[in-house]
């Protein structure tokens, strides 16, 4: 299916100021490189695979060009879209009338204060990149569960920030220690250790917000502003202990991965009887405070991901299903270990919460190990999701307390029965939500995946209704603050904010005081009036 | 298949960004990281894999015209495959390079093109070979070997030289000491000489397909005159279009068709060559895209949905030549073989390929130098690849760097070990 595209241009005296800012080299107009941004099919609820087009691409090397491009977009009344690694229709222009920013000449690694703990990052430096530099020097880095190739940035300061490893590493909004920001007035502004004032190592701010008020509402909130309140041109984050080696020997690429686990990480799929002792075991295993990584990857996510022509087949067979379900409630959960006593204590703990909860600890075999090991580490894994149909789409997604998740999955599951049913996605036994405890169980995430093909237009068409339907039970249900609902923009704020505490008149104060104009695409976030 | 076949690949790519890095597992620097010279040059995500997608689905749904600028995204690419190789570790239902060659295909049928490819085309109906060199000195290099000559007589073994080889007098050390292993260790080998013609892989790779299909022909009738029972090359780019291309244009050799590091890797495993002396080199190997993940052979076209063609059918790059030149080098006593961050299915094109040497030099110099200095971080003194394209666009890139590294082809060194001398 085909997006309309826009009649509208680019006045001659932007286009030499465009020019002239960036050189002819990063800048374009012309519609052959245009298109380039303007398919993305991944968190897009109409139909096809085409969105709007942006009217020109930009490719600025600097804050300064950055600054440029937004002033010349003020002065000319152009509206302007930032992406990093650009994964997502809510990183393109969501208008007719959009000047795409694309950061990926900002790809630098700024500076490592390791005795801090930091990294300061440009946009389009992936978390794959940070995390080999970052383990030459003993550290890591939370990894958002988008997978490595993304930026770090990017979903730091602007969209969501669960991963795998959140047990140990929290959520990227928790990973922020400072940020570099052209504000949508084409002013600079510079908090927590980017906006310290000595630039000598040792007396930065390595407080995500410096001394004052914090910014960090304002700045990204619970789901970020997906572009809609201007451009983060630098991040500091912060580094972690790494208990693994300095450098891993890795063979093949995914399913094919040999990799030596090191001897103090233990790896293991914690598997219980039912859904009560499955919830009541993570919140003790979050007390504990133990653990590296932790998740629920649902039976369907590894089939469908590892053997989705497996998948397709399973429903043929009541037994097997029957079988499937029965392994349902089980998460898998990993010890990196300090010492040996640590590993030690880190077992025990587990087995003793798993054993009290009637459920069984399984160790993962060699070689599967290599596979559950370091892919999770290093976050290789999720573009599997897009193997059974070709795309694939998620709904809750609110971060709260665990059995409010367990809801959101109960609740995900019944509606998307109604939509098997109606052939709007695959079955994959409506039982797929990726689910994880974050900062010790402080709080969980659980969100409930659909793999579907958007070039099938039947099940194209009917994304909109299963999100829809999942928004309406986040209400009904109060499950969960409005998880990914949020992400449809303005539309849904103004259904979701008058229950909860009128967020929404404040959401568009905000975007209002800093980008009266509305200017910074605002598709994804919420417009000013 | 027309592009039109290709539609459901285009309009399935998530945009997940994997064709433009080594896999992520993979990645073990910020520097090294990469693996698409054109994007990485060239920066506008249409010069992605994915990008490419996105230009071939905008063409069939008449979004944008056939003019230079689809002209400039589709040619200034090496056609390595790098992004092919890494979108399939994720994606079963999308061949990103015949995408790109669909493409090409329909800029030809449409007359655009760079005009040092019409001007490449033209050599090669003129004298057949891609730099329009006389086609009477083609066989010149075997000069004196005392090679039979496989027009007039029967062989086993067929030697295809190659243009490159052929022509290019800086390698014609290479080319004369590889026959000559081959030769010493008792094949019965034969070469054409002077009716040895181009492979047509190049022109398959511009899109020109009746020209590539025509040199396909060629080939075929001569091998099969010759009698040989295996095909055997030197060039890394041939290889890939006897194995890849040829099958993609639906001509069958009928053939064994080997490359050398296989060959002389066979001939050491039956004793027929030996390792015997020492050279005492630190060599890292740059794996040639043709003669890797391009090599993979093609296994015909997938009717219906994609979704559901099994692995064996999905060309991944994994089953490209890798161990062969490896294992020779590791088999020559003293040298130590030390590996760059990008190898195998997701090593970095030497940005010799796909047309780009003729007609985008820049972009061929910026991916070379950055192999060479690439290569440069391992200490080796020497960098060995087993593809003649290679070797020129990567000695020229060290040359200009004044990197100081050699580079040298794998049967170099293979030589040396067995005759204690450069053979020239
Ligand atoms: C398979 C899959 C799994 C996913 N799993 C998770 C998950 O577990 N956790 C999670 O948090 N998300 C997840 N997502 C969503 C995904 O994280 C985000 O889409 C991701 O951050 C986007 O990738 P990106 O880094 O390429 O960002 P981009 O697409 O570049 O940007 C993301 C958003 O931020 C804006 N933006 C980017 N850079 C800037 C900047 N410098 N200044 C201002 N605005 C900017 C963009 O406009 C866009 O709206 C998943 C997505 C997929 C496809
Ligand atoms: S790796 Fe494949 S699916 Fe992902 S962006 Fe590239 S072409 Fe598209
Ligand atoms: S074939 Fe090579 S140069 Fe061309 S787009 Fe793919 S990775 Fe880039």
């Amino acid at each position: 299916m085909t997006f309309p595209i826009s009649t509208k241009t680019i006045p001659d005296e932007a286009v030499s100021r465009f020019r002239e800012a960036l050189g002819d080299e990063n800048f374009s107009t012309d519609p052959v490189i245009c298109d380039g941004y303007a398919m993305q099919p991944f968190h897009k609820t109409e139909p096809g695979c085409w969105i709007n087009r942006p009217l020109a691409v930009t490719l600025p090397s600097s804050t300064e060009e950055v600054q440029a491009i937004v002033k010349i977009c003020i002065q000319h009344g152009l509206r302007y879209k930032a992406h990093s690694t650009g994964w997502g229709a809510h990183g393109g222009a969501g208008y007719d009338n959009v000047v795409q920013i694309d950061l990926r000449r900002m790809n630098k690694i700024l500076e490592w204060d390791e005795k801090n703990r930091y990294v300061v990052v440009e946009p389009y430096v992936n978390c794959a990149e940070i995390q080999a530099e970052a383990m030459k020097r003993g550290f890591n880095i939370h990894i958002h569960g988008a997978g490595s190739v993304c930026s770090p940035l990017a979903n730091a300061t602007s969209h969501c920030g669960m991963g795998w490893s959140g047990i140990s590493t929290s959520t990227s909004s928790r990973n922020i220690l400072g940020v570099e920001w052209v504000l949508p007035s084409g002013e600079v502004l510079k908090l927590g250790t980017c906006g310290s004032i000595s630039e000598s190592a040792g007396s930065r701010w390595f407080s995500a917000d410096g001394p004052g008020p914090s910014m960090r509402g304002i700045m990204r909130g619970w789901a970020g502003a997906d572009g809609g309140l201007g451009v983060f041109t630098k991040m500091s984050m912060k580094l972690f202990h790494w208990a693994g080696p300095k450098e891993t020997a890795v063979k093949g690429r995914l399913q094919d991965l040999v990799v030596e686990k090191p001897d103090n990480f233990r790896i293991t799929l914690c598997a219980f009887p039912d859904a009560r002792s499955y919830a009541d075991a993570l919140f003790k295993v979050g007390e504990a405070e133990i653990g590296f990584l932790q998740c629920k990857n649902s039976v369907a996510l590894m089939l469908g991901a590892m053997m989705p022509r497996m998948l397709r087949k399973i429903h043929a067979s009541m037994n097997v299903k029957k079988i499937l379900d029965a392994c349902r409630h089980q998460f898998m959960f990993t010890i990196a270990a300090t010492s040996d006593l640590d590993y030690q204590y880190q077992s025990q703990c587990l087995e003793k919460i798993v054993d009290d909860h009637g459920g069984i600890v399984l160790d993962a075999p060699a070689p599967l190990h290599s596979l559950m090991y370091w892919s999770f580490v290093r976050v290789s894994l999720p573009p599997v999701v897009f193997r059974m149909g070709g795309n694939f789409f998620s709904t809750f997604g609110g971060d709260e307390a665990f059995d409010n998740c367990m809801e959101q999955a109960r609740i995900g599951e019944e509606i998307k029965r109604q939509f098997i049913a109606s052939k709007a996605c695959f079955d994959d036994l409506a039982d797929n939500p990726w689910a994880l405890i974050y900062e010790n169980g402080l709080f969980g995430h659980s969100e409930e995946l659909w793999f579907y093909d958007h070039r099938d237009p039947e099940m194209g068409r009917q994304v909109d209704d299963y999100a829809k339907a999942c928004a309406d039970a986040t209400l009904e249900h109060t499950l969960g603050g409005g998880g990914f609902a949020f992400f449809k923009g303005g539309e849904v704020h103004d259904i979701l904010g008058p229950a909860m505490s009128n967020y929404h008149i404040w959401q568009r104060r905000i975007k209002k005081a800093l980008d009266p104009n509305d200017l910074s695409d605002s598709k994804f976030y919420i417009s000013s009036d | 298949m027309a592009l039109e076949a290709y539609r459901r690949d285009m309009e399935g790519c998530s945009r997940c960004s994997s064709c433009k890095w080594v896999p992520m597992s993979q990645m073990k620097s910020h520097r090294f990281s990469q693996v698409c010279p054109s994007i990485s040059r060239y920066h506008f995500h249409s010069f992605a894999g994915s990008g490419k997608l996105m230009l071939g689905l905008s063409l069939l749904d008449n979004r944008i015209e056939m003019n230079d600028s689809v002209a400039d995204v589709a040619y200034k690419c090496t056609l390595c495959g790098a992004c092919d190789a890494n979108c399939k570790v994720y994606r079963d239902d999308i061949d990103i390079a015949e995408v790109i060659e669909e493409i090409r295909a329909t800029c030809v049928e449409n007359g655009q093109f760079f005009a040092e490819h019409q001007m490449m085309i033209d050599d090669l109906k003129r004298e057949n070979n891609v730099f329009g060199e006389p086609k009477n000195a083609r066989g010149d290099w075997a000069e004196g070997l005392g090679l039979k000559d496989a027009n007039a007589q029967k062989v086993d073994v067929l030697f295809h030289a190659g243009c490159r080889f052929s022509y290019d007098e800086d390698l014609l050390g290479v080319i004369r000491g590889a026959a000559t292993l081959i030769r010493d260790a008792g094949v019965d080998l034969g070469v054409a000489g002077k009716a040895e013609s181009c492979c047509g892989g190049r022109a398959f790779g511009l899109g020109f397909r009746g020209d590539g299909k025509n040199f396909a022909e060629d080939m075929a009738v001569r091998v099969k005159s010759s009698g040989a029972k295996v095909l055997l090359t030197p060039c890394a780019d041939c290889y890939g279009a006897f194995k890849y291309a040829y099958r993609r244009m639906g001509v069958d050799l009928g053939v064994q068709v080997m490359h050398i590091s296989e060959y002389l890797k066979a001939l050491a495993a039956n004793g027929k060559i030996n390792f015997k002396n020492r050279v005492d080199r630190k060599i890292t190997y740059h794996d040639p895209c043709h003669l890797g993940r391009r090599s993979e052979p093609y296994a015909g076209p997938w009717e219906g949905n994609k979704l559901l063609r099994p692995a064996s059918r999905k060309r991944d790059g994994r089953k490209g030549v890798y161990d062969a030149p490896r294992d020779l080098l590791r088999s020559i006593p003293g040298i130590r073989l030390v590996e760059m961050e990008r190898i195998r299915e997701y090593s970095w094109c030497c940005g010799a390929g796909g047309g780009v040497w003729e007609a985008d030099q820049e972009l061929s110099d910026f991916a070379a130098r950055e192999r060479i200095e690439e290569a440069l971080t391992t200490g080796a003194d020497a960098l060995a690849t087993s593809c003649p394209w290679c070797e020129r666009n990567l000695r020229d890139a060290a040359e200009s760097m004044g990197a100081g590294i050699e580079v040298l082809d794998v049967t170099e060194l293979v030589a040396r070990s067995i005759k204690g001398e450069v053979i020239s």
